[in-house]
């Protein structure tokens, strides 16, 4: 005798759908296209690094040897050795120079620019918001304009030759910078600033106290930008700078190649350490930088 | 502890005057709670009080003196705020010896005070966290901590418990009602919730537009109303307003309603006279529904909230005036019934055509 089925018909191994978990559908081919057209553009804008890179390790000939060779073989390492030891290029120094100049701006930046950005947006006097439109409205005035009448007054100091034009004027603050930070500043909220008032605390403890712990990932931001900046700054740097040893990269990269057009291999090596830096900086902020940026973004 | 007296006190932002002339004794000890609507200016003379907003006209004195120009450090109040404002970047200890450390106090005074009132407040274990690891109520209960460790003259409670769950915000409300008692303090406390203003005060001021519709207590703001703005604003569900018309009838006094029927009204004649408009302002507690007999008026059911313990019907009469009335238990009545109400006037409030109380004549 055979025992009647217990259950409905339906076989256990096809679930009903309501049981089926649900995948959205697939977009392959979407997917591919975006990924190929994605990965075109990355090799656009990676490919002159790429060929800086693999240029800094060969000699003249290999460089232009055709057909092209994408890689350096032999790796001419010794290549750094000789770029650390010219005296008519005095890297070391004036990679002292660029770090001594990026830091300095970046640090004036962060101080006067966030003051500035505290004042605007987490104060309430008479006038802010003209003087924060006045400020924004020095965006629109092209460097160059001023420049002259800025660099006389530098030279009637008797201060060019020096880094003081280069950098003494971050301290007094950036119009792009100090939108950018008083669009985080903006985002603290007034409870924490009231709550150290009653606490007893001044303005200036509450801005470098309360305030500036929470915008760290911006100040962090500012600093970046203002490195990059500062470190690929060309023209200030070589009108008021005089003397290779004074250079910052930029300016001593340039007047390296100017006077050594042939040596195409220790330029690509030059070119190649200036570079790295930012790359490894941005390399390992890149988190902090994205996020900062979108919090930025959407404030 | 200190005695709170405003007097004349304004505040406008440009043209726009948003407190239009506060006067305002707040005793020695005592739990004052402002409330209002959004907009009222609640929040505003709170912060006028502890110095975060500027006076534009009047005085602020506090345990007798007059601290209207001073720094809100100076003036020997802490501030609870809505979101805790609490440092993100410190230790919860920190964040309560950071206004004794502003004061000058000594490392040693410093730790004593803190480490006293967290045991008050039963935060010890929480001192070394900062606040991101802590829950809503921790928070509050540190942010509170924050306030008593200063002890301070008076303590300002900005809606400390608007952005806690239900059942903490009960807790919570003890909590203060508990230190309260404790600390025989001076607060001032600030809320848009009515069951908050009617458990914790010892007085309520209820503000409108800037202005102070009404002070009084618990029981006097919910049982006389001064004004229909009042009468409307305290209680939920709110207290029927039902426009009526004053008549006599020898030495006694009774109102028409819109619908035709008429009530008797209780007690001593209003002072008004005869055939004068009036509002007839009745709690949802005090309108019964009257069964099978003919009652004081009719309407159709438009909604019936069933609470467990009560059930609030929601009513359209015939002259198409809504009604509220609270029913004890789980009334049958359901969305469309036609259902008879009977008033008791004991206790109801009259209103003149100004919108003021009307007192007996």
């Amino acid at each position: 005798m055979t025992a009647a089925p217990l259950s409905d018909a339906r076989p256990a191994a096809q679930p009903s759908a309501a049981l089926r978990r649900r995948t959205p559908p697939r977009r392959l081919w979407s997917a591919l296209l975006y990924h190929a057209v994605m990965l075109v553009i990355a090799a656009v804008f990676l490919l002159p690094f790429y060929w800086m890179a693999i240029s800094a390790f060969k000699n003249n000939a290999e460089i232009f040897a055709n057909p092209v060779s994408w890689w350096p073989v032999p790796f001419r390492s010794e290549n750094i050795g000789i770029l650390f030891s010219r005296e008519d290029f005095p890297f070391l120094r004036q990679f002292a120079n660029s770090v001594f100049y990026a830091g300095s701006v970046a640090v004036a930046v962060c101080l006067s620019c966030s003051l500035a950005a505290y004042s605007f947006g987490c104060l309430r006097w008479r006038g802010r918001d003209l003087v924060f439109g006045i400020t924004i409205c020095a965006l629109l005035l092209p460097a160059i304009v001023t420049f002259l009448p800025v660099y006389l007054a530098w030279s009637e100091v008797g201060l060019t030759g020096t880094y003081w034009p280069l950098i003494a004027p971050f301290f007094l603050g950036d119009a792009f910078f100090i939108f950018m930070l008083r669009q985080f500043f903006l985002g603290v909220p007034r409870e924490l600033m009231d709550a150290a008032r009653l606490d007893g605390a001044s303005e200036f403890r509450i801005w470098w106290q309360i305030v500036l712990p929470q915008v760290r990932t911006a100040l962090v931001i500012v600093g970046l930008f203002a490195i990059v900046y500062t470190w690929n700054e060309f023209f200030a740097p070589l009108i008021y700078l005089q003397g290779r040893e004074n250079f910052p990269l930029s300016v001593g990269l340039f007047t390296f190649r100017s006077q050594r057009a042939v040596e195409w291999s220790i330029s690509m090596t030059g070119a190649f350490f200036t570079a790295l830096p930012m790359v490894i900086l941005f390399l390992l902020t890149q988190r902090l930088f994205t996020r900062g940026l979108t919090q930025a973004t959407f404030k | 502890m200190g005695a709170v007296t405003l007097s004349g006190l304004r505040k406008l932002y440009g043209t726009h005057e948003v407190i239009k002339g506060i006067d305002l004794a707040i005793a020695e000890g005592e739990l004052v709670v402002f409330v209002g609507p959004s907009g009222c200016g609640k929040s505003t003379l709170l912060r006028m009080i502890a110095g975060l907003e500027d006076v534009d006209y009047g005085t602020i004195e506090i345990g007798g003196r007059d601290v209207t120009e001073n720094a809100p450090a100076l003036r020997g109040v802490a501030m609870v705020f809505q979101n805790y404002a609490l440092y993100p970047h410190m230790t919860a200890y920190d964040n309560m010896a950071y206004g004794l450390r502003r004061a000058g106090l000594g490392t040693a005074e410093v730790d004593r005070r803190v480490r006293e009132t967290a045991a008050l407040l039963q935060i010890t274990d929480l001192l070394s966290r900062r606040p991101r690891m802590m829950s809503g109520g921790q928070r509050q209960r540190v942010a509170i901590g924050r306030a008593i460790v200063r002890d301070p003259e008076v303590f300002l409670f900005d809606e400390p418990l608007s952005n806690l769950d239900a059942s903490l915000r009960v807790e919570m409300r003890s909590q203060i009602a508990r230190l309260h008692r404790a600390l025989a303090a001076t607060m001032i406390f600030v809320t848009h919730d009515q069951v908050e203003a009617m458990t914790l005060a010892d007085r309520i001021v209820v503000l409108n537009g800037g202005r102070i519709e009404q002070v009084g207590t618990p029981r006097e703001v919910y049982h006389h109303p001064a004004n229909l703005f009042v009468a409307g604003f305290i209680g939920s569900p709110a207290m029927n307003l039902l426009p009526a018309v004053l008549f006599r009838a020898g030495g006694a006094a009774g109102l028409r309603l819109a619908d035709g029927r008429t009530l008797d009204w209780p007690g001593p004649a209003p002072a008004l006279p005869d055939g004068a408009a009036v509002t007839l302002g009745i709690r949802p507690e005090r309108v019964s529904a009257s069964g099978a007999a003919a009652g004081d008026s009719a309407g159709e059911v438009t909604l019936a909230e069933h609470l467990g313990d009560e059930t609030i019907l929601h009513l359209r009469l015939d002259d198409g005036t809504g009604l509220t009335l609270k029913a004890p238990g789980e009334a049958a009545a359901a969305v469309g019934d036609r259902l008879a109400v009977r008033f008791d006037l004991t206790g109801a409030s009259l209103f003149d055509s100004a919108g003021a109380r009307v007192q007996p004549g």
